[in-house]
């Protein structure tokens, strides 16, 4: 009986998502910005504009002060050489678990945020599905991609 | 001659044509509604403006589709607008299919179509060529094996395979299929749509007079039923015949390593589906099949398959439920067929009941106070509920050695038999009112076409979703809170359908 180490993502990860949703959550301030310009804001429109800015503002905060650090907490990940093992999800707890042998590619990617961050995602394509390693250190990231391609030519197999 | 760049037969502009048409069909459909509502822009301009178009697309396209084979390379150069460049070497070509359909037997053409794993292969269709250059196409990209490759059958399937077994649609059962086939909410669609677009013709029409003036005016209630009758009745026509043409002349061919199945009255349809590009079996009881004791039987195949970009393929339209297992030990022997299974506790059923009835039932009482519906309107959400029982009564899964069986409901009853080395991911998740509750659902993913399907079980019992993910790990290797979980209590045996066959089925499985 081996027993193969779960990870966790780098606390860096943290920091980048609350950034991300900083910034890519604004957007949904539109809907009552639109709304008010449709209808105005007398009268009724006024509590329906009210009680909508509330609930994306509370979103808004929990999902730059709460959900970037549960999603981070829950965040673990294991990789042997028969299978990636996949644990995440604040709401609803996922555990996927993808044969190596069925693993088509593994890339890392990097947008302009991860990269001021040194820090990468590893994404691994199966001929069904695409999943993804978010926020792991450059160099980490690199070895992860490695190691899974590595682990999923020794385990080649048809499709 | 054929390593310089040929053209297809000019036939193809036709078929090219036709395939424009039948793509954009309900956008033509509404493109001439709105001609014909226009006043001034008159009617035949708008036919001819249209058809002259399509004739100059298809006439591009045939002008720029171009193909040669070098060195058992097929290169296809093609695109009207976008300049594309296909290279589909011969030992990547898996299956090479020579159909005709309605316009290549008006002159005497084939069409071939050549398969690959990858999904670019749907475009390397060549769609008019007389039969002699279709086969020597054939012979230049299968013919002469080299010795490297002997291990793979590379036989044209047209004349060397002996199929072992064939399977045809006796007319009763193509007839019960077509009066009970699923697109009839498709064609229901499509005629909302065309009746929507046709509206204001008809108005302005003597002949919505004339129809109006037959119905007796009692109410508008009366008349608002009449038209969904006759709705319907059209809407299952148009499906009864579309199903009739399609499925028409049915024939399965089960040969050593592939099966052939060729389908359609005027438009012949032929697809080849090699044993190893199965991914997984799935049977589906229709509503309305189901309590007539039919189904109808499917394939997800890493190709591509019947619609664009799935690889779901109708094998067998309609069968009676007492002969699928037969059916599938002729076609499948390598699947083993009957499971010890778990289905969801009893505490799940309530769940089930109120997922699939909270939004149903929320709406009528909505419409119920709005528009003082009266009471009968009431049955609906009854019905959701029962709905929601039935899908707890159908959710189970089960694990054998090597293939996972999945069992559920959507409106059809569907049970998924799936190699266990072709899942692609295996998921439980649990949301918190399942954590909390003690249940998890369980989804896998196969591949099917360029995409993959998901098969899942909602709510098992959370140590059971645990020890099937523990199952398919296999090799022996757990850790964390895989470890040390007891075999839960099997309470099912699936498949569930009548059969005789337990004995040669274990002789199979051995």
């Amino acid at each position: 009986m081996k027993n193969t180490p779960f990870h966790k993502l780098t606390p860096r990860a943290i920091r980048v998502w609350q950034l991300g949703s900083a910034f890519g959550n604004l957007f949904l301030f539109a809907i009552p910005a639109v709304y008010a310009a449709i209808f105005g804001y007398q009268r009724f429109h006024f509590w329906i504009l009210l009680s909508v800015i509330v609930l994306l503002l509370t979103y808004y905060i929990l999902s730059i002060a709460l959900i970037p650090y549960l999603s981070w907490k829950k965040w673990r990940y294991a990789i042997d050489e028969n299978e990636i093992d996949l644990k995440r999800g604040v709401i609803i707890h996922r555990r996927t678990l993808i044969p190596l042998s069925r693993v088509q590619h593994v890339d890392t990617r990097q947008g302009p945020l991860l990269r001021w961050y040194n820090l990468a995602s590893v994404t691994i394509s199966t001929a069904a599905t695409t999943h993804e390693i978010p926020a792991l250190d450059e160099v980490i990231a690199d070895r992860v991609r490695h190691k899974i391609s590595t682990y999923a030519r020794l385990a080649e197999d048809d499709v | 001659m054929m390593s310089e760049f040929q053209r297809q037969h000019p036939a193809s502009a036709i078929s090219g044509a036709f395939a424009l048409i039948r793509e954009n069909f309900v956008t033509i459909l509404i493109f001439l509604f709105l001609g014909v509502s226009n006043e001034n822009l008159d009617f035949l301009w708008w036919i001819s403006g249209g058809f002259i178009v399509l004739l100059l697309l298809g006439f591009g396209s045939w002008w720029r589709f171009e193909y040669k084979i070098e060195n058992g390379e097929l290169h296809i150069r093609r695109g009207l607008f976008v300049r594309k460049n296909l290279y589909l070497t011969k030992d990547r070509i898996q299956v090479i299919d020579i159909t005709a359909g309605l316009v290549q037997r008006l002159f005497g053409l084939v069409k071939v179509d050549i398969q690959t794993a990858g999904s670019s292969s749907r475009e390397a269709s060549i769609e008019a060529v007389s039969l002699q250059r279709a086969k020597e196409i054939n012979r230049l990209l299968r013919g002469e094996t080299d010795s490297s490759d002997a291990g793979e059958s590379e036989e044209i399937s047209e004349t060397i395979d002996k199929p072992q077994k064939i399977f045809t649609l006796p007319g009763k059962e193509l007839l019960i299929a077509a009066s009970t086939s699923g697109s009839f909410g498709i064609a229901f669609s499509i005629l909302a749509t065309v009746f929507s677009q046709a509206e204001p013709l008809l108005d302005e029409s003597e002949m919505y007079d004339i129809i109006i003036g037959l119905l007796p005016a009692q109410n508008d209630l009366f008349t608002i039923i009449v038209m969904v009758v006759i709705f319907a009745a059209a809407a299952w026509l148009l499906s009864f015949i579309s199903t009739l043409l399609s499925y028409g002349d049915f024939k399965l061919e089960v040969k050593p390593d592939e099966m052939v199945i060729s389908r359609g009255i005027f438009e012949k349809k032929r697809l080849t589906i090699p044993y190893n590009r199965i991914q997984a079996v799935h049977i589906s009881e229709g509503i309305i099949r189901q309590p007539l004791g039919y189904a109808s039987v499917h394939i997800e195949s890493a190709g591509y398959g019947d619609d664009k970009g799935t690889g779901s393929i109708v094998l067998f339209p309609l069968m009676k439920r007492d002969e699928l297992l037969l059916f599938l030990n002729d076609i499948l022997p390598d699947y083993q067929k009957l499971h010890e299974g778990v289905r969801p506790p009893a505490r799940a059923a309530r769940r089930y009941m109120i997922r699939a009835s909270v939004v149903i039932t929320a709406i009528t009482a909505a419409l119920y106070w709005l528009l003082s519906l009266n009471n009968w309107v009431w049955i609906i959400p009854a019905l959701s509920v029962y709905w929601g029982w039935l899908r707890y009564r159908d959710a189970a899964a089960a694990l054998s050695e090597d293939v996972l069986v999945i069992r559920s409901r959507q409106l059809a009853k569907n049970t998924a038999y799936i190699k266990r080395k072709r899942i692609q991911d295996a998921t439980i998740s649990q949301s918190w009112i399942q954590c909390f509750r003690n249940l998890c659902t369980v989804t896998v993913h196969v591949a099917s076409g360029d995409q993959g399907k998901s098969f899942s079980v909602t709510d098992l019992e959370a140590a059971e979703g645990r020890f099937l993910l523990k199952e398919l790990k296999g090799h022996g290797m757990s850790y964390g809170d895989l470890q040390d979980i007891p075999a839960p209590e099997f309470t099912v045996k699936l498949p569930g359908w009548p059969h005789s066959l337990i004995g040669s089925d274990q002789a199979a499985a051995n």
